[in-house]
């Protein structure tokens, strides 16, 4: 009660239905409008108790019965994970009782050990590449690695990242133990040919890789934005323009062929009635199903994938352009008509000009929807730009690639709108937008560009020219 | 209905000048005349007749309005003469000449706002002869002179959507005129307007008519705008529209808002209510209500 009194203006109240929020209170939830899911992401991904359903791997585990190998950085259930932990421990627990017997090898060979062996002798590796003491393609250093487990054992090397726990340190000091039994440095003609005990997986809790956390996809996507093209791979920026030039040519395909006849039909009832019918019909015939066919007659390249595009959008464009022109105002048909326009002038000079700001907005909303059709469009025939690079990452599972490249055809799509409607207020100065554009500051510092331009022309005429005032509608 | 305060004026009864005004307007040559003009409606329900044998003349520099009950057929009527719609049977003429389509010897002002939007004021006033074909610095001359003469020269340059609803009508009305046509048809054109507006509109519009050689049919149903406005009053019955009477106003002229309650004034509204609101109307307009207050109480 108390706080509600202490302000000096009564609180303007949050929720009224149908009324505007203040201006401030606008700006503030749309930028909480962006927050949140951002919000929401990175406590997913940070907060460990909150979902993180996999253990993720910190050493390279494997066992001898099964063939799937896990390296470091992959993700197991976390019901999975104790089981297979308590697989490794298992086979070490036969590998000691085998050691204990007259025949250490089992009945396998020499080199069978051995190469399982090394493969124990590698299961370091990661330990050392999150230690930055070897890169990740030096994984297969032996001598390093052997160093490191020289070290590990007498404990003058303490891992921290992770730490490795007392049971492993346990089995390093075995292993080294018989290591260096055989030799001192690594040596591949005279390695280890008695069975060696294997590291215990360790992990973390994690995410699903289909998840990665926002500043893994900040630091792909800087990757992935600076990758250089190579020979028969793109860069990421001429990826962009091959996917944009898909989708603008097949919109501006359609909106060149698509908006003559949408008028047609909007001001004749010939057309309407002659066209309408079969558009209404054809545009339920998802766009995609025409993708082979596409592909067998315009054959391979972009062609097909524009025509597709042009498909998807050609006969919605139609029709929506032929409604918008019916929605033009009657009476100023008539009036035009009472002031001695004829036929054509009344198509040319009323139904065009009348539509165009409607017409704006039409082809605004059917651009986007022209975006729509781009990851379908590029996977016909050979697959192409960004849908390309996201087909291929997400096949490999690496989503740190692939979000950064969703997020980005978002932008571009979402920034093409944006700047679209900021300027129809430019084009449109009659349209209460053009009223609201006039006091926008971002169009004030926008024009001022072709202000100063033309001024500074203007200035360099010779003053014996005629100026030209601008008139729009002059004949 | 307005109680009888004058009841010993005849509506019909008209001063000396007002008599020779009238003498001098019908030695006139007739601009437009309309002989048994009749509009029917086909309907799934059987045809509906919105005019029959409608018959009137208009004299040249006359202003006369159209007035009668909903549904009466003005608008349809209006509409034939702009030639927005065609007549069933009859025939109107401008200047002896069949009407046959819209043009512009016949201007309009809508009861909508018809400017157009992507025009400005000097632009819309230019249309009508741009579309004659007309071009040059004269055009844009002539232009700014109507636009002058409705008194709007300070917004030629301003698009519809920064004016007034009544500065709009203004426009309207010099954008028609800039035509030069033979007689200006309006189509309620002050319908939209709030009550001051409206009244400073019909000063503007007497003032015009009283500038130009023009000739002005005009749609209202408004009766002190009728009886203020015209020369002659052309009253509609409905169901079929039919001329019931032409009534000539017994107001001098020039009028002013002051002459709105003299006796013939008061009169000739007084006959056009009658017309408009038959006997016994009164009984159908009773609503069917209950009384609801308490007999004898503070507030009876």
């Amino acid at each position: 009660m108390s706080w509600s009194q202490r302000s000096s203006q009564p609180r303007e109240p949050w929720f009224v239905v149908r009324r505007d929020l203040s201006g401030k209170r606008t700006t503030i939830l749309s930028f909480i409008s962006f927050a949140l899911p951002l919000a929401i992401w990175a406590a997913i991904s940070y907060l460990p108790f909150l979902w993180h359903p996999d253990i993720q791997l910190q050493i390279s585990a494997d066992r001898e019965d099964v063939t799937t190998v896990y390296i470091a950085g992959d993700r197991v259930s976390k019901g999975f994970f104790p089981e297979f932990v308590e697989a490794v421990r298992e086979q070490n627990e036969d590998v000691e009782a085998l050691l204990k017997s007259d025949d250490p090898l089992g009945g396998s060979t020499e080199s069978s050990v051995r190469r399982a062996n090394k493969k124990v002798l590698r299961h370091l590796a990661p330990v050392l590449i999150s230690h930055g003491i070897i890169n990740e393609d030096q994984s297969k250093e032996d001598s390093i690695i052997y160093q490191a487990w020289a070290d590990i054992a007498s404990g003058e090397w303490v891992p921290n990242s992770p730490p490795l726990t007392e049971e492993n340190i346990a089995i390093a000091k075995k292993n080294w133990g018989a290591m260096s039994a055989v030799s001192l440095t690594y040596d591949s003609n005279n390695f280890i040919s008695i069975p060696l005990l294997s590291l215990i997986p360790q992990g973390k809790p994690a995410n699903p890789d289909y998840l990665p956390a926002p500043d893994q996809v900040a630091k792909s996507g800087f990757k992935v934005l600076s990758m250089p093209g190579e020979n028969d791979r793109p860069s990421m920026v001429q990826r962009i323009g091959h996917s944009m030039q898909i989708v603008f040519g097949g919109f501006l395909l359609a909106a060149l062929v698509g908006v003559p006849i949408g008028v047609l039909c909007g001001t004749y009832s010939f057309f309407s009635k002659l066209v309408e019918p079969f558009t209404d019909f054809f545009r339920y015939m998802p766009a995609p199903t025409f993708s082979t066919l596409l592909v067998a007659i315009f054959l391979a390249n972009d062609a097909p994938k524009i025509a597709l595009v042009f498909v998807g959008t050609f006969f919605q464009l139609v029709l929506v352009v032929s409604n918008t022109t019916r929605r033009l105002d009657l009476p100023l048909l008539e009036a035009a008509q009472t002031l001695g326009a004829n036929q054509r002038q009344l198509l040319t000079k009323v139904v065009i000009p009348g539509i165009l700001p409607n017409l704006y907005n039409d082809l605004r909303i059917l651009l986007g929807w022209a975006w729509t059709w781009l990851v379908i469009a590029e996977l016909v025939g050979v697959k192409s730009g960004l849908t390309e690079f996201i087909e291929t990452q997400g096949r490999f599972r690496n989503f740190d690639l692939v979000f950064p490249v969703i997020i980005l055809i978002g932008l571009i799509g979402f920034f093409t709108d944006q700047i679209l409607a900021l300027l129809r207020g430019i084009i449109f100065p009659y349209t209460e937008e053009g009223a609201a554009a006039s006091t926008n500051p971002i169009i004030k510092a926008a024009m001022f560009i072709p202000r100063w331009f033309r001024g500074a022309v203007e200035a360099r005429l010779p003053p014996d020219l005629p100026q030209r005032k601008h008139q729009p509608n002059e004949a | 209905m307005i109680p009888p305060i004058i009841d010993n004026i005849d509506y019909r009864t008209q001063s000396q000048q007002v008599k020779d005004r009238f003498d001098q307007l019908k030695q006139r040559p007739v601009v437009l005349s309309v002989e048994k003009l009749g509009k029917v409606f086909p309907s799934p329900g059987g045809n509906v007749t919105a005019l029959h044998d409608v018959e009137f003349e208009v004299f040249r520099r006359e202003f006369m309005c159209v007035i009668g009950p909903s549904g009466c057929g003005k608008s349809t009527l209006i509409r034939i003469l702009a030639g927005l719609e065609t007549e069933s049977n009859g025939r109107v003429s401008l200047d002896d000449t069949p009407v046959t389509g819209p043009g512009p010897d016949r201007g309009m002002v809508f009861q909508s706002y018809t400017l157009f939007p992507w025009l400005t004021v000097k632009q819309n006033v230019m249309f009508g002869p741009k579309m004659e074909g007309k071009t040059g610095p004269g055009v844009e001359a002539d232009a700014r002179q109507w636009i002058e003469l409705v008194g709007l020269s300070d917004f030629e340059n301003s698009y519809p959507h920064q004016l007034s609803g009544g500065m709009k009508q203004r426009v309207a009305i010099a954008r028609a005129l800039a035509n030069r046509p033979r007689i200006l048809l309006m189509d309620e054109p002050f319908g939209a307007l709030d009550a001051q507006t409206r009244a400073q509109m019909q000063s503007y519009l007497l003032q015009i008519w009283r500038n130009l050689d023009i000739t002005i049919l005009f749609i209202t149903h408004d009766l002190d705008e009728a009886v203020y406005l015209s020369d002659r009053i052309l009253v509609l019955k409905a169901n079929p529209g039919e001329v019931d009477e032409i009534i000539e106003v017994p107001v001098p002229r020039p009028r002013t808002l002051d002459q709105t309650i003299t006796p013939e004034f008061i009169a000739t509204k007084r006959r056009i209510n009658q017309l408009i609101h038959p006997e016994g109307a009164e009984k159908q307009d009773q609503l069917p209500f209950p009384r609801m207050t308490v007999e004898g109480d503070d507030v009876e």
